[in-house]
């Protein structure tokens, strides 16, 4: 027993010795606050650019059936630009949900009216991949 | 009611867009169903171009309570063929990764001795 507690004490990192001194808690608030817990963990770290979110969200519209490709801008109305219905806004918000990995609450989608509240929308949402 | 005067009141119109709203979240809802029943994405557009004919078939009637009965009756049938298993994201609620990982609480910190007695 006492041989066993002398190769586990070897072996063992000495955990207790290395309390939080004050080199340690510097060297992570440099990471940052909000990383300095979850640094190593990948959840919700492919952050889109705008630009990003542009260009997926204008690609979406373009490849949507009933709409002309050069009338997308991203600042286009579905309904009073592009001359679509509700129900096209409707599958158009669905499509962007599939695309972006989404899960938009109903509510929440029933205001996506225009391409510049939809890009809004995905920009700040932080799930969006 | 005479149809001019019906046309224009306020409270006609909330009503019209009270069904509309209710008649969007409809077909959203019933869009996502289709897809979780239909997997193959060439089953799902047919299936899904049948729901939108049957949409806009009705799309022309006028009377408010039409409307209404209408909408109750597609709920009901929508909710007669809802998916036991629908896919929903992993991250929302209700999909396999919701509140697998949460964020440990501040504040805390653990001292990893693993059991080490105080003797040793």
């Amino acid at each position: 027993m006492a041989m066993r507690a002398a190769i586990l004490r070897y072996i063992r990192l000495p955990a207790r010795a290395q309390t939080l001194a004050a080199p340690r808690s510097r060297e992570w608030t440099l990471l940052g606050g909000s990383s300095a817990s979850r640094s190593m963990s990948s959840h919700g770290d492919d952050h889109l650019t705008k630009e990003e979110v542009v260009e997926r969200v204008l690609s979406v519209v373009k490849s949507f059936p009933k709409v002309d490709p050069a009338t997308v801008t991203p600042d286009v109305h579905f309904q009073n630009d592009l001359g679509l219905d509700s129900l096209d806004t409707v599958e158009i918000v669905m499509a962007l949900e599939e695309e972006f990995k989404l899960e938009i609450p109903d509510l929440e989608a029933d205001k996506i009216d225009s391409c510049h509240l939809a890009i809004e929308y995905i920009h700040n949402h932080p799930m969006a991949s | 009611m005479s149809a001019a005067a019906a046309a224009s009141t306020a409270g006609y119109l909330a009503r019209r867009a009270a069904q509309k709203e209710r008649v969007r979240i409809l077909y959203r809802r019933a869009l996502k169903d289709t897809l979780n029943w239909a997997v193959h994405r060439h089953l799902f557009y047919r299936d899904a171009s049948d729901l939108r004919e049957r949409f806009e078939a009705n799309k022309h009637v006028e009377d408010l309570d039409t409307i209404d009965r209408m909408i109750a009756d597609a709920e009901a049938s929508y909710n007669k063929w809802r998916h036991p298993d629908p896919y929903i994201v992993p991250w929302a609620p209700g999909g396999s990764k919701f509140t697998r990982n949460p964020t440990p609480p501040t504040g805390i910190e653990i001292i990893y001795d693993y059991g080490r007695e105080d003797n040793d």
